[in-house]
């Protein structure tokens, strides 16, 4: 007999709207922080310890957030709101301030990605004004680096993943657009290195693992759909996974790579184990479409946990395949 | 005239010596009398006796001497011998000279003698004749001697002793009985004596000579007959068949002892032989033709073995059907018997008054010949396969009897596709269970084969079988090896393993309709929507509706149970019987008489199908049984509070609340000296069937013998009437203790009364069903009342049923019913203040 689906170990109310992203802080020596967005323009900052919001910034004129992030450098929060701009946010020593913001043009929803190239430096990568139009911007100096626009149409750009890989040339750009299409783009060279069609439906979210170059995607429909990088830069589609219930807002990939978590438009968090993508478990407490998902990024393995946010306006905390803390 | 004078010396030295015996009472002048008769027996070189003499006192005297020693047992100069030469000389005497006369002898002394220490020195002579083999010499001398010299009376009681031995010396011995006398022990070492005989006659076979095997074949099938054939020919079957297999003298010899055997003890030697033998071919090398030449072989073989009993397992019916199939001569038989055997399955008053192991069997004999035929003998047999599939079909399939109706489709599955009707074949939809499993497993090509490797010989077996026990580890171990080697690159790369998957079956899909929250908007979903989605949310929420809300429910009733009668599974909607059910059995509940009295009526009514009518009296079941469990306390108390909670939001107002609160401040404040049980007393609560048991009995009671165009209740639709009456029992096993139990008994054993004798044995059970629960549910005193006139029929009948019907469930139930009735009227004769008969 298969043990019994877990519970949320605690879960976090008062957001006050739905929670479009969740970001976790928990690797320096201090407490440990969840950040999260809300649909109403507020970025709760959640002490994982106090269980409770140590701070709530107000930002973005009361746009829905549909990003957060920190840069690892500096305590610094980079936010992205529906107002068109990503902001960046000085919160060391209790503070709150808005450094500088970046006007994207974008009106999607599609959330930018960040890297850090140097300690001073990084690139962000946002959807841009025109329909397909990506950007990347080098900030702090705020110079646009490049627009990469496909030659055909493609529809909207949906998700970003921008990394570094290691062979040492320039980073590279995993793009999903309106159509199913994964675009993959050399930022350096501007040009199209690949492109698949996942799905048939827009690409709603994607995550890659850049370690064994295996990423998936998530659509509206009932399939999780999983690809790899060649060595020859090309993607090349795998093996599907189907789900009960169509429509999947967020993935996330474990640190240690071991687990993939996908957040249902059906209330419903599932598990994968990331190497073969076999289902694991179903979680099931929140009362309206999970809209993240993220691993915490703790030092300790034991003490990894799994985030959700919902438009139920609740985050959910759960601990589930951590070695001695989860004695299921 | 030389042989004249030999016989009167020898006869003249024996008397001497008899003389000598019966008076002397000098030891030394009987050691020379038991010397002189030794030596009568003695082979050897230095023997003083000639050959002549020899014979003529082995012929003559022999037997006499024998049992002048037994008779002088108690002398005294026996006492007198030592240890050693009463060995030598007394002892000598009896295991020299011929077995057969020394056995009767020995035989004859046991049977006479008192138990004394006399006895139990005939006793250890008997045991060492045993073990010394004498009993092989014994079925020798018989092989050797081509005609018989002796009387068939002797033969006779011969015969008797040696197969009889182990009784009688357990009747003697009783408890001091030896382990070799026992049955378990004699039996085999027979079959094996008999076995050294069987070679010694191959021998001499061999060598020229002529031998009988009449008297070996006689003692086998005596034993046979006597029922020690397992034992018996455990022994020598395996024997047998391992000789045979390249020795043309040993299968001569096997089937000139079969052909000897005497008519009367034929069958039992051939069922033990069928049973004791490891396939087909082992059996033809033994038996050969028998079947062909002997007339009770082959009734035995094509008929009794197939047609008449069926207690024998599959394995035999292999057996015999491969061994028919085997040779070119007995295959004529096989389509004989495959004739028979399909007459007999197809034969629909077989279907119905033989027992059901007895059908499995012979559907088993029909699968097993259709099988080992080859396809130009089926087109020869085709219009008589074809009438025995297309009649056979049939009665099974009107059986009411699952069991039955799978046997018929996997054999007409069977049948059709060897027939090739034009390419066309049946094809059911059954589920499988062991016993279609069991049938479709006969069917396998490779099951008929015999395990070739048979030990020639036992003695050097074991080595033999070490060794392919060892090689057969050795190959399971490279196997095992092979695999784990395999295993082990798959586990390596499949690391998710470690990862064990929670339960995940609450991940259901979610539907975009709500339920309907009130039971008028269920009812009309159901009535007229067309989208599939909101008839199964509707459908899934009535239940709990109607529980919900009884008095919405009483409201719309009837008109839901219509619905719900009506409704069909257009949608394929999972678990659609149950909810549609639960639902009327819900509705019935609540709202009882008038849905009892709609259902009822709409039972006897035209235009519904059997299913329909069956969902009828499964709903009115379930309902009644509902009805007579005392509502739980969990249940009460849940009700109690959810009222609570609705109505009374105000707590001031809750009587029951502040009850509780003073009760807890009474309990609180009191002292209790004595320890009460802890545990909780059941509160009695009113049985909610009693008052309406009527409503769901009399109705369905009425009507049953107007057959209409649709629905013919007593004709042929006894599936629905063996239903009906198994309900009606349901009905009046749930009434006990009910004052309209005792009317309910009457017209119900009235009912039943006309179909007791139904073909049927669902109906059969239903009504024996029916008469337990009405001996069960009935005041014992109404029982002698009301119904006395009956109850002596009603014995009669029901003895009859035990002990003859075909069906074993109804016969168990009929013993039940007796016992119930026994059991009533003991009580109610026993009981002086109930009344009588008489009053």
């Amino acid at each position: 007999m298969s043990r019994p689906s877990p519970s949320p170990i605690y879960t976090l109310r008062g957001a006050g709207g739905p929670l479009n992203t969740l970001h976790f802080s928990c690797q320096g020596e201090g407490t440990p922080l969840l950040f999260s967005g809300s649909g109403k323009g507020a970025i709760h900052i959640w002490n994982l310890n106090s269980r409770r919001a140590e701070k709530i910034i107000e930002a973005h004129s009361g746009n829905s957030v549909i990003w957060v992030s920190t840069l690892q450098s500096a305590d610094a929060l980079i936010s992205q709101g529906r107002d068109m701009q990503v902001c960046r946010w000085d919160v060391s020593e209790g503070r709150s301030e808005l450094v500088e913001s970046v006007w994207t043009g974008s009106v999607g929803f599609c959330q930018c990605s960040l890297l850090e190239t140097s300690p001073a430096n990084y690139l962000l990568a946002c959807a841009g004004e025109q329909t397909e139009e990506i950007k990347i911007i080098e900030l702090p100096s705020k110079t646009a680096v490049c627009t990469l626009v496909p030659e055909e149409k493609l529809g909207m750009v949906m998700c970003l993943k921008l990394w570094q890989p290691d062979s040492g040339s320039g980073p590279l750009l995993l793009a999903g657009y309106e159509n199913g299409s994964l675009l993959l783009w050399d930022v350096t060279q501007r040009s199209k290195l690949s492109q698949v069609k996942a799905h048939p439906e827009p690409v709603m979210c994607m995550t890659f693992d850049t370690t064994s170059l295996r990423g998936v995607s998530g659509s509206s429909e009932k399939m999780l759909s999983s690809w790899r990088l060649d060595g020859q830069r090309n993607l090349q589609l795998q093996d599907c996974v189907t789900l009960v219930n169509p429509g999947v807002s967020q993935l996330c990939i474990r640190m240690d790579r071991k687990l993939l978590a996908s957040a249902g438009w059906d209330h419903r968090i599932r598990v994968f184990g990331w190497k073969k993508l076999r289902p694991l478990a179903v979680l099931q407490y929140h009362t309206d479409m999970v809209l993240s998902v993220a691993f915490s990024d703790h030092r300790d393995p034991r003490q990894r946990v799994l985030a959700a946010g919902s438009k139920d306006q609740r985050i959910s905390l759960w601990s589930v395949y951590n070695e001695g803390a989860d004695t299921g | 005239m030389e042989s004249l004078t030999t016989n009167t010396d020898v006869r003249l030295t024996v008397t001497r010596c008899f003389r000598t015996l019966k008076s002397s009472t000098d030891c030394s002048d009987i050691i020379t009398a038991l010397r002189t008769l030794h030596s009568y027996l003695d082979e050897g070189p230095e023997s003083t006796a000639t050959s002549p003499e020899r014979a003529e006192f082995r012929r003559a005297h022999y037997s006499s001497a024998l049992q002048l020693l037994v008779s002088n047992i108690q002398a005294d100069w026996l006492h007198q011998l030592t240890a050693a030469q009463r060995t030598e000389l007394w002892d000598g005497l009896f295991l020299a000279g011929p077995p057969e006369q020394a056995l009767l002898v020995l035989m004859d002394a046991i049977g006479e003698l008192r138990p004394t220490s006399n006895l139990d020195h005939v006793v250890n002579i008997t045991e060492k004749f045993l073990q010394r083999r004498r009993l092989a010499e014994l079925l020798w001398s018989y092989c050797r001697e081509a005609a018989p010299s002796d009387s068939p009376q002797l033969r006779e009681t011969l015969l008797g002793r040696i197969s009889a031995l182990p009784d009688i010396t357990a009747n003697k011995l009783q408890l001091n009985n030896r382990a070799l006398f026992l049955p378990q022990q004699y039996y085999p070492l027979l079959a094996t004596e008999m076995l050294t005989a069987l070679e010694r006659t191959c021998q001499a076979l061999r060598a020229g000579t002529d031998c009988s095997l009449t008297f070996v074949a006689q003692t086998l099938g005596k034993v046979c007959i006597q029922g020690h054939s397992g034992s018996v020919l455990a022994v020598m079957a395996p024997r047998l068949s391992a000789c045979t297999r390249s020795d043309m003298v040993w299968q001569r010899v096997c089937w000139k002892l079969l052909e000897n055997v005497p008519q009367r003890w034929m069958e039992s030697v051939l069922t033990g032989l069928v049973q004791a033998v490891s396939g087909p071919d082992a059996l033809g090398r033994i038996i050969g033709n028998l079947v062909l030449t002997n007339k009770k072989a082959q009734f035995v073989i094509t008929h009794k073995l197939l047609l008449l009993q069926y207690k024998y397992e599959t394995r035999v019916l292999r057996i015999i059907l491969g061994y028919l199939a085997a040779d070119r001569d007995r295959r004529p038989l096989l389509i004989q018997v495959l004739r028979s055997v399909s007459q007999a399955w197809a034969n629909s008053s077989a279907v119905k008054h033989t027992p059901l192991e007895q059908q499995l069997y012979v559907s088993k004999a029909l699968l097993l010949s259709v099988s080992l035929l080859k396809d130009s003998e089926i087109q020869e047999l085709r219009s008589e396969l074809l009438q025995c599939m297309l009649g056979g079909m049939q009665t099974h399939l009107d059986s009411n009897v699952v069991r039955i109706r799978r046997m018929g489709m996997v054999i007409g599955e069977y049948l059709s596709s060897r027939m090739d009707i034009n390419g066309t074949k049946l094809k059911f939809e059954y589920d499988q269970d062991e016993e279609t499993r069991e049938l479709l497993s006969l069917l396998a090509p490779g099951a008929c084969d015999e395990p070739e490797a048979e030990p020639v010989n036992r003695a050097d077996g074991p080595e033999e079988t070490a060794e392919t026990a060892e090689s057969a580890q050795n190959a399971s171990q490279t196997t095992s090896g092979a695999q784990a080697l395999k295993t082990d690159p798959d586990s390596d790369l499949d690391s998710d393993d470690e990862l064990t998957p929670y339960d995940m079956s609450g991940d259901q899909e979610i539907s975009k309709a709500s339920p309907p929250r009130y039971l008028r908007d269920c009812l009309e979903i159901l009535i007229s929507s067309e989208d599939p989605v909101r008839v199964e949310l509707a459908l899934q929420a009535a239940e709990s509706l109607v529980r919900k809300n009884s008095f919405a429910a009483r409201e719309i009733s009837v008109q839901m149970s219509k619905v719900l009668l009506h409704m069909d599974d257009k949608y394929n909607i999972n678990g659609f019987l149950y909810l549609r059910q639960a639902t009327m059995v819900a509705v019935t509940v609540a709202d009882c008489i008038p849905v009892t009295h709609y259902l009822t009526t709409e039972f006897y009514s035209l235009n519904y199908s059997l299913r329909q009518r069956l969902d009828i009296l499964e709903v009115l079941a379930l309902a009644a049984q509902e009805l007579s469990k005392p509502v739980t306390e969990k249940k009460a108390a849940s009700i109690s509070s959810a009222t609570t909670a609705e109505s009374t939001p105000y707590p001031g107002d809750n009587p029951v609340h502040w009850r509780n609160v003073v009760e807890k401040r009474i309990q609180s404040k009191t002292k209790r000296l004595t320890k009460k049980a802890a545990q909780p007393v059941t509160k009695a609560t009113p049985n909610r069937y009693a008052p309406v048991a009527g409503h769901f009995f009399f109705p369905l009671l009425k009507n049953y013998d107007k057959p209409q165009v649709t629905f013919d209740l007593l004709g042929s639709d006894h599936l629905v009437l063996g239903r009906l009456i198994h309900t009606l029992g349901l009905f009046m096993h749930l009434a006990v203790n009910a004052p309209i139990a005792a009317q309910m008994g009457c017209a119900l054993l009235d009912f039943v009364w006309a179909v007791r004798y139904h073909a049927d044995q669902m109906v059969r059970r239903g009504v024996l069903f029916a008469v337990c629960s009405v001996f069960l549910s009935m005041p014992s005193q109404n029982l002698l009342v009301d119904i006395s006139d009956q109850l002596f029929e009603t014995r009669s009948w029901l003895a009859d049923v035990a002990e003859g019907d075909p069906d074993a469930d109804c016969r168990s139930l009929a013993v039940q019913s007796l016992v119930l009735l026994d059991k009533s009227l003991k009580k109610q004769l026993q009981d002086p203040q109930a009344p009588t008969v008489e009053t």
